[in-house]
């Protein structure tokens, strides 16, 4: 399978300031591929770079087989792009909107932005200027997804949009992958990344900190666990977990008359948990999700 | 096919009609006066008004009606308005689009910035168009109710003069937010050249030895000859030629350059 997006050593400077300092990064086609990072981690960066509207100062890049500079507006009419900052102005309406990206874009099927509108949610005869910013990032989505490009480059995509719309917007990246499109999307939540991509790269002051999938992501992560018991045995669970590996934090916490609380962290092992914890008499466990969230953070601080 | 003309077209063209009222509005003022205020008591206000003042505001044979024309309109306000809107209009195309996050959207899609300069750049052309042209015609319009004796192909020729100085000014501004990105710098640039053209103009007129000043003026060499008057000559393209320079230069500088940074 080709790769959809090639970069090599990708480097960009603002006069002093280092914006990326040799990425690396191999999106394969037909991928959900999130980058996500910090603000000014280079994400908005390296997007700019695969459309074109930055040089970069040396590294090269492939997007879709070309390089962004030479591929120039043909190749341009296969990505749809949502930027970072969407700003609209002006009294024309959504529907003027769209069909003015319409024409210098790939070629839209009729009715297809009246489609997305309706699922989105948005009324497309109400003049842009007067949108809510839900709504314009809703007409922004549209005219990057309209003419069903071959890859998507979104930067945070669902900023701005309510946790309905979000799940809408799931959809319809699911739905370009079926029809075999490639998405390369960025966001600064892991939640959102981690609910669509199958793949992730983490980004860190301009360059890759790891690239991983979301399942060795969640290997990776710690869970909090909580334990309801008797008072009376607290001291002996605490003991216990205390001695295992992979399992951090462990302390206790007074609740009400005669009932402690017991919290840990445990990393993948899950099960040697479980077993030292069915040794007592219990009156509640609970377990959370992974947190992805506090796994990611732990490469941000690396770096510190 | 060019949409994007037809796009800063549609979403601009309210402000071009508040121009235009101007110019109409400004040409309806004073031409139709020249019969009342003309002749013998016009010279006689005149010879009461110190030398240097009269040649600085160029109202040296203003007592004809090619002079009075071209002091009254073609040399002040005609000169003024499409310079402002100009320089509004170019600062805002490139380099305001630019810092409203806009450019960038545009810039994504299948059009090259080669496209992007000549589309706006046209549509900014047609605006000042419309503006002189309206001039034109009422100056034509008035010609024989007020008296002003003016050959219409002169006329034509001025207003293609007073058209490249407006395209200079937009021109200036254009290019410098092209290469810039930025609206302030642009709108600065453009009010220089604007200024500087008619300061040098002005007071090149008056006395000898300031006078290499006036060849530095755009002002100068598009009226200079008094086209209105005694019909074409070539420093009419002056104006035109620089602002085609700098439109270039913008265009060379906006293809390879980062926008929206």
């Amino acid at each position: 399978m080709n790769d959809a997006i090639r970069v090599r050593g990708l480097t960009k400077n603002y006069g002093n300031h280092t914006a990326l300092r040799g990425v690396d990064l191999d999106v394969p086609a037909g991928q959900v591929y999130g980058v996500i990072g910090p603000n000014g981690a280079g994400k908005t960066t390296t997007m700019r770079i695969l459309l074109d509207l930055v040089r970069p100062t040396a590294g090269e890049v492939a997007v879709l087989g070309e390089h962004p500079r030479t591929g120039g507006a043909a190749l341009r009419r296969r990505i749809g792009f949502l930027p970072g900052e969407l700003r609209l102005a002006g009294r024309m309406s959504g529907r003027a909107f769209l069909a003015h990206y319409a024409s210098i874009s790939g070629t839209v099927p009729r009715h297809t932005a009246e489609t997305y509108a309706e699922r989105l949610g948005v009324d497309l005869s109400r003049p842009v200027r007067s949108l809510s910013k839900g709504n314009k990032q809703k007409l922004g989505l549209i005219q990057a997804f309209m003419h069903s490009p071959e890859l998507l480059v979104l930067d945070e995509p669902t900023s701005g949009l309510d946790p309905l719309v979000q799940r809408e917007f799931h959809s319809m990246l699911r739905e370009a992958r079926e029809r075999g499109a490639t998405v390369f999307l960025s966001s600064h939540v892991l939640s959102e990344v981690q609910l669509t991509a199958d793949r992730v790269a983490i980004l860190r002051r301009g360059s890759i900190a790891a690239v991983s999938t979301v399942d060795q992501l969640r290997e990776g992560a710690v869970r909090n666990a909580r334990i309801a018991l008797d008072a009376a045995d607290a001291d002996a669970l605490v003991r216990d977990l205390s001695t295992l590996i992979g399992v951090t934090g462990t302390r206790r916490v007074e609740a009400t008359a005669g009932q402690s609380i017991v919290e840990a962290t445990v990393d993948t092992h899950v099960d040697e948990f479980v077993k030292a914890v069915s040794r007592h008499r219990i009156h509640d466990l609970t377990l959370e999700e992974p947190d992805l969230e506090a796994a990611v953070l732990k490469f941000y601080d690396e770096e510190r | 096919m060019l949409t994007l003309t037809t796009r800063l077209l549609a979403d601009s063209w309210r402000g071009l009609i508040g121009w235009c009222v101007g110019i109409a509005a400004i040409v309806s003022l004073y031409l139709p006066l020249y019969p009342s205020i003309g002749g013998a008591e016009l010279e006689a206000v005149l010879a009461s008004m110190p030398q240097g003042l009269l040649d600085a505001l160029g109202f040296a044979g203003i007592t004809s009606g090619a002079g009075y024309t071209q002091a009254s309109y073609f040399g002040l306000l005609g000169y003024v308005l499409p310079a402002v809107a100009g320089i509004a209009w170019g600062a805002a195309a490139i380099a305001g689009d630019e810092e409203e996050g806009r450019l960038e959207l545009t810039l994504a899609h299948a059009v090259s910035r080669s496209r992007v300069i000549l589309e706006r750049g046209l549509a900014i052309l047609i605006k000042l168009t419309a503006m002189v042209t309206l001039g034109v015609v009422l100056i034509l319009a008035y010609n024989a109710p007020a008296e002003l004796e003016l050959e219409p192909l002169n006329v034509l020729i001025t207003g293609f003069a007073q058209l490249g100085l407006g395209v200079l000014m937009f021109a200036t501004a254009y290019g410098v937010g092209a290469v810039t990105g930025r609206r302030s710098w642009a709108i600065v640039a453009g009010s220089l050249v604007a200024v500087a053209g008619f300061l040098f103009n002005a007071l090149g007129s008056q006395s000898a030895d300031v006078e290499w000043l006036r060849a530095l003026s755009p002002l100068w060499w598009a009226y200079g000859q008094s086209p209105l008057s005694d019909g074409w000559t070539p420093g009419v393209l002056g104006a035109w030629a620089l602002g085609a320079a700098l439109i270039g230069a913008g265009w060379l500088v906006f293809r390879r350059r980062d926008v929206g940074v």
